[in-house]
């Protein structure tokens, strides 16, 4: 098993996308955080949206940037899983390990540790961001830090099980761009919709259940829209809830389109 | 000892019967070719013997076992497969050095499967980049990782230069030479002819015939030619003989499915002169539609031609043009 897990890893390393993944992760991050933090302060827009600047929950809503983590490791797990499938290197893959339940759960552990090190280079980024902005004369490294401490630890937490989701996922659906569709869709169009309408439903989807990880740590009333966290689910039962969907949807995959021939 | 066996072999692919109740075993330390028509099945064989697809009904077996139960398959059998991938972004070598590492093959081993299929140069080159003769090494390369002792591969000469081609043809007599296993399907009957010792023909996913390629060219039957002053009158005389023969020119007679010791006993029994006899069908190529049941040359004739640029097409006639 420790050499499939080698060899998942091998396989990111050695193929661009997974860095230009890391390099989008780092610009998006340190971008949002300049043009929130060093942009020319105006009356209008980032008044609505951000809090006075420097302040513990200007600090907060600056560094939730770095949830964008989360969905960058569901398309990491993605491309883990339908990356094969589409450039039939799934041959290969499975004439090395015929038992391809193995390479399946493989490639969950290193789409988990893959969601880590998304996070891992947003946290990086948000931090010297973070300092960068003290520097520049808003707030104190001691807030700054405080409200890193909110945010970053769920965020690595959600990061590495979508990381697993998106494995699950892509295992299950083999084409790259309707995992990602799905995937991505899911959390930006189809779970706002339902957490509205049903509340009780939609605190069980993947995005929610995200959301409850990251209120672990999270500042007490950080959100900005007045959504409130009392419909979500506790933070155990939301990590829970994410591993059972990367394990589910990889089982539910390995049974079906992954056990099927290839030609 | 290396074996490949596949006993009952089906595999039914919705409506269609891709194979249909195929047996045959394969011997060490002779090539063995694996033939049919396009569609015949041979693709879908060769990946049920490796686990890829699974089998309706039967068994395919390598050393006995099914290749889903090796403990090592790697080290047990090397595949060279069609449609088999690449990432076209990552490097000849760390594409190996992935398989390398699943398998627990030592990295050093790829350089020297690197070195054998002569990609030496071409290791840190992305594969998006390689010609499809250089894939197709690559492919062995991979094949070559673990050392195995039984070689599949399914048209392995595909886009390869004709250096290539020779190259492939030594190493399948070198490998095979060591007591191992090669089975390789292809449909260069001509290349196939020069590689292999023994042959599995497949049509229709059923078995055409397997046996030695030298005892079974020996027992086909070929086409002889007679040029004869005498052609008028040979004709009925082999007829008589049961041998089928046509007169396409004045002087000449085409006696099919015989041999040439017939034909020339028939004529030395009539006093038939002969100017010119020559024999021809004694290869792959005629005992391969012996076999299948195909018909040399009933391929539907190629379309014409386009017209040249510019050239009025036939749509113009009903006034479609402007």
């Amino acid at each position: 098993m420790s050499r499939l897990l080698r060899a998942e890893v091998s396989k990111l390393r050695t193929v661009w996308s997974t860095w230009v993944l890391l390099g989008v992760t780092a610009v998006v991050v340190g971008g949002i955080m300049t043009l929130v933090g060093f942009a020319p302060h105006r009356r209008g827009v980032t008044d609505l949206l951000f809090p006075a600047r420097g302040t513990a929950v200007w600090f907060d809503s600056a560094l939730s940037v770095m949830t964008i983590a989360i969905d960058l490791a569901l398309v990491l797990g993605v491309i883990m899983t339908t990356g094969e499938f589409r450039h039939k290197t799934v041959t290969p893959t499975f004439l090395v390990e015929p038992r391809r339940g193995r390479v399946v759960a493989s490639k969950l552990v290193v789409g988990g540790g893959g969601g880590l090190v998304v996070a891992a280079v947003a946290g990086a980024v948000g931090l010297v961001f973070g300092f960068a902005v003290v520097g520049g004369g808003i707030g104190t490294a001691g807030r700054m830090l405080t409200e890193y401490r909110h945010v970053w630890p769920g965020v690595a937490a959600a990061s590495v099980l979508f990381g697993l989701y998106g494995v699950g996922l892509g295992a299950l659906l083999k084409n790259q761009a309707v995992s990602l569709a799905v995937g991505l869709g899911a959390s930006a169009v189809v779970e706002p919709i339902v957490t509205a309408a049903l509340p009780s439903v939609g605190r069980w989807l993947p995005g929610q259940a995200a959301q409850a990880l990251e209120s672990v740590t999270a500042r007490p009333q950080a959100s900005g829209f007045g959504t409130s966290v009392v419909h979500l689910v506790p933070w155990w039962a939301g990590a829970l809830v994410l591993l059972g969907y990367g394990v589910v949807l990889a089982t539910a995959g390995t049974l079906t389109t992954v056990r099927g021939d290839v030609t | 000892m290396a074996t490949i066996e596949v006993q009952g072999l089906t595999k039914r692919f919705g409506a269609v019967l891709a194979v249909d109740d195929l047996s045959f075993a394969v011997e060490p330390g002779m090539v063995t070719g694996f033939l049919g028509p396009n569609g015949a099945g041979k693709t879908t064989t060769l990946r049920m013997l490796l686990g890829l697809v699974r089998p309706t009904a039967g068994r395919a077996l390598v050393n006995g076992v099914a290749y889903r139960d090796l403990a090592e398959p790697t080290r047990v059998v090397g595949a060279v497969l069609e449609s088999s991938g690449f990432h076209p972004a990552r490097t000849a070598r760390h594409h190996l050095r992935a398989m390398a590492t699943a398998a627990g093959v030592p990295h050093t081993r790829v350089d020297e499967v690197l070195d054998t299929v002569g990609l030496a140069a071409d290791g840190d080159r992305r594969v998006g980049g390689f010609s499809m003769g250089m894939r197709q090494r690559l492919e062995l390369a991979r094949a070559l990782l673990g050392d195995p002792e039984v070689l599949i591969l399914d048209e392995p000469a595909n886009g390869l230069d004709p250096q290539g081609i020779a190259w492939l043809r030594s190493f399948l007599r070198w490998f095979a030479g060591r007591d191992r296993v090669v089975l390789v399907s292809s449909h260069l009957l001509a290349e196939a002819a020069q590689t292999v010792d023994d042959v599995v023909v497949l049509t229709h996913g059923r078995m055409a015939g397997q046996g030695r390629l030298q005892e079974l060219l020996r027992g086909a039957a070929t086409t002889v030619r007679v040029r004869t002053p005498d052609a008028e009158r040979l004709v009925p005389l082999l007829a008589a003989a049961g041998i089928r023969a046509a007169r396409p020119a004045p002087d000449l007679v085409e006696a099919a499915a015989t041999t040439p010791e017939a034909v020339g006993r028939v004529m030395a029994d009539n006093g038939v002169l002969v100017l010119e006899m020559s024999s021809s069908g004694e290869s792959l190529e005629s005992l391969f539609f012996e076999m299948t049941g195909t018909v040399s040359g009933s391929a539907p004739a190629p379309p014409p031609p386009p017209p040249p640029a510019g050239a009025p097409s036939p749509g113009d006639d009903h006034g479609v043009g402007p």
